[in-house]
């Protein structure tokens, strides 16, 4: 019977021997489908409990101010952004975490955001490369990509900058093999990195002197 | 003939300045095609074939007809009826959202007869593979090239070497994907296009929705990436268009990543089997190269082979296209080329070898181009050339270290651009050019052309491109850019400066033909008119002009050579390429700034082709299984040498492109200084971890 | 993506029966790198997406007697831990090498553990190979280059956790939480071969939830460190890596613990080469040795021969290093 069972997979040998049942699903009601029902579910959670599903307003914090999207659980925060509040800067490039073009900033840390659900994002401080600029008054880190040419097609760009502004940030005197590291989870097509990394050092200098 | 001021009197052109859209572009305000939203806008979605080769029986889309997300279905698309790649298109459809797209696409049922099929090149020459066409051998009639009796030209005292060479698929991987969006109004059709050429595709869109060319109007203007694969129209451009009739709304289509590797364009791979001699003073005496390549379901795979050394008395070269179950090659960044310099340099540097010749000196002596004989001078001392190996592979210790060179080409020029400039009464400019930007920075160049020519600034210069209303430019592609458009907008701008002097030959009470432009103001006798006084002579209306190409001002031809220094890390096979010395030519220069970001792309592009792409085919399924960014692997920025771009002025020759040309000899260039690390030639591109580590334990 | 419902989880307790019992109907929302991509693939469908990042007691790192750390930590905490840099080097710079640094961000130590492989096969919908329930491993006849050379079969996916061989080799325990209540476990009991679990690569069950890790304090004399070879180093997983503890007394080692990843389809505790080293000092023979029996009972594949070469290598340079 274990050996069946191996054969068939997808149970491991320990699930099989010890088996399942106990605690309060043991006793819980399921539905059709083998989930809990939603009945048990907030008896589980608590009255208070939100279970999402379907189409549904959120508010999002985005560059200081909040703004409302409708989504559904499976909305990433790069498509709301995206497709509901036209914060194009944010590039849909691999769609799968593997590119960085769709970097944002989420609670100070830059993170992807076409792999973090926009219902996950709630109650988040997050900004995005049009959240950095003072109005037409570029940063330091997007005036020396500027100047020292650091883009071409410019669709890695935006990324780039984000991830950039967080390196200065953690670490304002990078060495060049920091700044390598700090934007090695940006991929540009073009062959823009040396100037990258030029415009990050400059910028670094200029931020020092307090320009 | 048209001549540009020299060099000493230019303000702008040959110095380094920031592009103008670099603003828009690094605070993410620049809107791409993949961008844009207007009003009501439905998301296009393509279905495609999972199969290599199948005949479609039938398409069921009455499920997705019934899904309250769809908008518009097209079940129509497929030419044949036969799929011949994974990627293939099969069906179309306009939904409300992109995060229903697989709820939709599962629900089409397409009935397959499945065929048998020839995943790649080597599948497809093995006898009896499965044809890709069934009316044709998968291996396509010879096409012969040469000169001279290749028979008789081995000679007995030559020094022959003969070699076989391979080289990879490579895909352009854009970081946008190729894509649509198309809106009409009324019976006019307006489609934003990911496109390296806006008069293209209204060309060929007017001809297959058989509309009149003035009734599409096709607008980029802002692209990400190209290189070669949107050249052309794509059928998502027409298959937007026709959805968005169909659902009476604005339809973006834009390709899934996964689409945009399979179905999207690549370079062709090659096998390049080569005899070569050298006679006894050292000159190549005979060449003959057979290669086998493929365009998946497209021909002209061709490789450029001989390439750079081809004053050869004898030679002769025979290719055969091989047709694979995989999707069409399209242009990419010096098409042919790199593929044929890769196995040219090396086997001129075993030539070397075997003739006891410094590879260097070796091509010093085979080298006719007096243009690239001085810069193999200046690339081999800025590289440190008396640092290569005489032994190679002769390093102590794990880490090895080479030098290794190679030479770049390209031949075209540019002509045909047409320009418009507006000169407004308040000093404003407007140029427009039908030309597009696709991260070359020709957006600053029209504006940088005019300026210098009317003595302003870049930022006095409103430039326009991008659409195919505005006046014919080509396509951005063969490098041909700059030199087809810098010379039409100083044409335009000269034609507007010729005006301008009349008005202000009055006031100053000059000629008008001694009248000068500069520093924002017209100049003669000894007076000056600033630009917008001058400007408010035109009163309440404005002047517009049109200019075009004319000869004198660009030419084509490229040189160039390039020097990498890698270290081999023998205990893991992994190759860094540590220093690329670049020299490059092309005439004059517009913009060092963005020519020099030009270099640096081709380069790294050559490295990573050299070192990492490559397209894998599953022998089981037929589909490509690294169609994605984490295993189709890319160079990074942990791997990027240091690379010095040098360029070698000669500014009397006028404008010539710089794309391509630094993109051919990258590959050779560093496998040339593997084998001068290691001692052991690895002859196939990509040189991934896995094949150096082989090769060392063979050797 | 199939669409789900989607639960914040408001309290530990909760997660086992809101997962319910069965494979497929629940997945666990951390860091969300791994399980927002096989979603997209679709090689995931789950009814239900349980977050559990609000559950505080699942973050942070705590130093007692060792190290405990929570579950929701990230890789990019863990990676800057001052303690960790200092009493676990293997740990840190596995951690240091893990993806890039935006996924670092998002990452956690409980789903670089429990993440699923990476094989191409595994993670491409339209081949339905052993480990999604389909009849064969495509990759033993297609392209292997990047799989198992120990351990595979019938199944021959490789574990790509990095953070996994580096806890091992430091003797990590892992605490899981279930219906039942809490389990602890030694991390290298947890990961299982295909030949005993096909579908999973470990002895998770649906309801639980993997809530600690503890790293017991090392004794004196002990260094450790982590290599990884990948093909590129912006954003790629291990072709091969070496996790390597020993315990020196003078120049002798008195225990060793290496642990290779990429190689094969669990964390690979490389036990011949630790026999080889106990014991021993570590002159250049003795390294040698250990590195050759670092694959013994290696089978390559068709295409991954080198990767013998290459994991020997790695734990020769793994051995000198610690020796220096």
């Amino acid at each position: 019977m274990a050996e069946e069972n191996k054969k068939s997979g997808g149970i491991s040998r320990r699930s099989f021997l010890k088996g399942l049942g106990g605690g309060v699903a043991g006793a819980a009601t399921l539905s059709p489908t083998g989930l809990l029902s939603e009945e048990t579910t907030k008896a589980i959670l608590g009255p208070q409990a939100e279970m999402l599903s379907g189409s549904q307003k959120i508010q999002l914090k985005i560059n200081g101010k909040t703004s409302s999207v409708t989504v559904e659980p499976r909305t990433t925060l790069l498509s709301a952004l995206r497709n509901q509040l036209e914060l194009t800067g944010s590039k849909e490039v691999c769609d799968r975490g593997q590119c960085g073009a769709c970097t944002v900033n989420i609670d100070g840390k830059t993170q992807l955001s076409c792999m973090t659900l926009a219902v996950d994002a709630r109650g988040k401080k997050i900004t995005t490369v049009e959240g950095l600029a003072q109005g037409d008054e570029l940063t330091a880190v997007q005036q020396a990509f500027v100047e020292k040419d650091a883009l071409m097609c410019g669709f890695c760009t935006p990324g780039f900058v984000m991830s950039a502004t967080a390196l200065l940030k953690q670490n304002p005197s990078p060495n060049m093999d920091e700044i390598k590291k700090g934007v090695s989870g940006n991929l540009c097509r073009c062959g823009t990195y040396p100037k990258v990394f030029e415009a990050i050092d400059a910028a670094a200098k200029k931020m020092r002197k307090g320009g | 003939m048209a001549a540009w001021k020299p060099l000493d009197e230019m303000n702008i052109l040959s110095s380094r300045y920031p592009r103008i859209d670099g603003p828009l572009k690094v605070s993410g305000k620049a809107k791409y095609t993949h961008d844009l939203k207007p009003e009501g806008l439905l998301y296009g979605l393509i279905l495609h074939s999972p199969h290599p080769a199948a005949k479609i029986v039938g398409i069921d889309a009455s499920k997705v007809e019934q899904h309250p997300g769809v908008k518009a279905v097209l079940t129509d698309l497929h030419p044949t009826g036969t799929c011949r790649y994974v990627g293939d298109t099969i069906a179309a459809v306009a939904v409300t959202s992109p995060e229903i797209a697989h709820d939709v696409l599962d629900l089409f049922k397409v009935d397959y007869e499945i065929l048998p099929f020839s995943a790649d090149l080597d599948a497809a020459m093995k006898e009896g593979a499965a044809r890709v066409f069934a009316d044709k051998d998968n291996i396509s009639e010879p096409r012969i090239d040469g000169e001279g009796e290749i028979e008789s030209a081995f000679g007995p005292d030559d020094i022959i070497v003969e070699a076989t060479y391979r080289t990879q698929v490579q895909t352009h991987a854009c970081l946008e994907v190729h894509g649509s969006l198309a809106m009409w109004k009324g019976d006019d059709l307006y489609l934003w296009d990911s496109t390296q050429a806006v008069h293209g595709v209204r060309e060929s869109v007017a001809r297959y929705l058989e509309l009149p060319m003035d009734k599409v109007h096709v607008i980029c203007h802002h692209m990400g990436g190209g290189f070669g694969s949107k050249l052309q129209a794509g059928n998502y451009s027409a298959i937007a268009a026709r959805l968005a009739k169909l659902a009476d709304a604005p339809v973006k289509l834009m390709l899934t990543r996964e689409q945009d590797f399979i179905a999207a364009g690549n370079r062709p791979d090659s096998i390049q089997k080569i005899k070569a001699a050298v006679n006894r003073e050292g000159k190549l005496s005979a060449f003959q190269v057979t290669t086998y390549a493929t365009a998946g379901i497209a021909s002209r795979a061709g490789v450029r082979i001989p390439i750079v050394y081809e004053d050869i008395p004898a030679w002769r070269h025979e290719h055969y296209d091989v047709y694979t179950n995989a999707g069409a090659a399209r242009a990419f960044r010096a098409p042919g080329c790199p593929q044929g310099a890769f196995a040219m340099e090396q086997i001129m540097d075993e030539l070397a070898e075997k003739v006891g010749m410094d590879p260097l000196e070796f091509r010093l002596k085979n080298d006719s181009n007096s243009t690239r004989q001085k810069e193999w001078r200046i690339g081999a001392e800025r590289i440190g050339w008396q640092r290569r190996r005489k032994q190679p592979g002769s390093d102590a210790g794990q880490i090895k270290r080479g030098v290794g060179l190679a030479a770049g080409i390209w031949w075209p020029g540019g002509r045909g651009t047409q320009a418009q400039m507006t000169i407004y009464p308040d000093g404003a400019v407007e140029v427009r050019c039908g030309t597009q930007d696709i991260g070359t920075g020709s957006r600053t160049l029209v504006a940088a052309v005019a300026a210098e020519e009317l003595g302003l600034q870049v930022k006095d210069i409103t430039s326009l491109v991008g659409e195919s209303d505005f006046p014919k430019s080509g396509s951005s592609g063969g490098s041909t850019t700059s030199p087809s458009v810098a010379p039409a907008i100083k044409n335009t701008a000269e034609k507007a400066k010729a005006r301008l002097a009349e008005l202000a030959a009055e006031q100053l009470g000059a000629l008008a033909v001694d009248v000068q432009f500069a520093d924002g103001k017209a100049m003669a006798n000894g007076k000056s008119l600033n630009w917008k006084a001058l400007c408010g002579l035109l009163g309440t209306d404005p002047i517009t002009v049109h200019g075009e190409w004319v000869e004198g001002l660009s030419s084509a031809g490229v040189a160039g050579c390039q020097f990498a220094e890698v270290a081999v890390d023998t205990d893991t096979g992994r190759i860094q390429v540590e220093k690329l010395v670049a020299v490059a030519d092309c005439g004059l220069v517009l913009n060092r700034l963005t020519a020099e970001s030009q270099v640096n792309g081709a380069v790294i592009q050559g490295i990573s082709y050299a070192l990492l792409e490559n397209r894998l085919m599953d022998p089981v399924t037929g589909s490509q299984i690294n169609a994605d960014f984490e295993n189709y692997k890319i160079l990074g920025a942990l791997e990027v040498p240091e690379i010095e771009v040098i360029f070698f002025d000669e500014a009397e020759r006028g404008v010539i492109g710089i794309g391509e040309p630094p993109k051919v000899p990258t590959a050779g260039a560093v496998a040339n200084a593997v084998y001068n690390a290691i001692g052991v030639r690895i002859r196939e591109i990509p040189m991934t971890p896995d094949r150096v580590l082989m090769a060392l334990a063979k050797a | 993506m199939v669409n789900f419902e989607y639960i914040d989880a408001k309290s530990l307790g909760d997660v086992p029966d809101l997962l319910g019992k069965r494979w497929g109907e629940s997945e666990i929302l951390a860091g969300g790198t791994d399980l927002l991509d096989r979603l997209k693939e679709r090689l995931d469908t789950p009814k239900r997406v349980i977050n559990i990042k609000g559950l505080k007691e699942l973050h942070g790192i705590q130093n007692g007697d060792g190290l405990k750390i929570g579950t929701l930590t990230t890789i990019a905490e863990l990676a800057a831990d001052e303690r960790v840099h200092k009493s676990y080097p293997v740990l840190a710079e596995a951690a240091a090498s893990i993806a890039t640094p935006q996924l670092r961000n998002m990452g956690t130590v409980g789903g670089n553990l429990c993440q699923r492989p990476r094989c191409w096969y595994y993670r491409g919908l339209e081949y339905k190979c052993l480990k999604k329930g389909g009849a064969k491993c495509y990759a033993a006849e297609g392209l292997n280059k990047y799989n198992a050379i120990l351990g595979g079969g019938p199944s021959f996916i490789v574990h790509p956790s990095d953070s996994a061989p580096a806890l091992i080799a430091l003797g990590a325990k892992i605490e899981l939480l279930s219906a039942d209540g809490k389990e602890e476990m030694p991390l290298d009991e947890f990961f299982e071969l295909p030949i005993d679990n096909l579908r999973r690569e470990n002895v998770m069950n649906p309801n639980e939830i993997l809530t600690t890790i503890t790293v017991p304090k090392q004794p004196n004399g002990t260094r450790s460190t982590y290599l990884k070879f990948r093909e590129k180093q912006s954003l790629d997983f291990a072709i091969s890596s070496v996790a390597a503890v020993l315990q020196l007394q003078g120049s002798t080692v008195k225990s060793a613990r290496i642990v290779l990843g990429g190689v094969a389809p669990i964390p690979w505790r490389a036990e011949a080469a630790e026999a080889a080293l106990t014991g021993k000092t570590l002159t250049a023979a003795n390294i040698a040795a250990a590195a050759k029996a670092s694959t013994d009972g290696a089978d390559p594949m068709t295409q991954n021969a080198y990767k013998v070469m290459l994991t020997q290598n790695l734990v020769k340079r793994a051995l000198e290093k610690l020796a220096g």
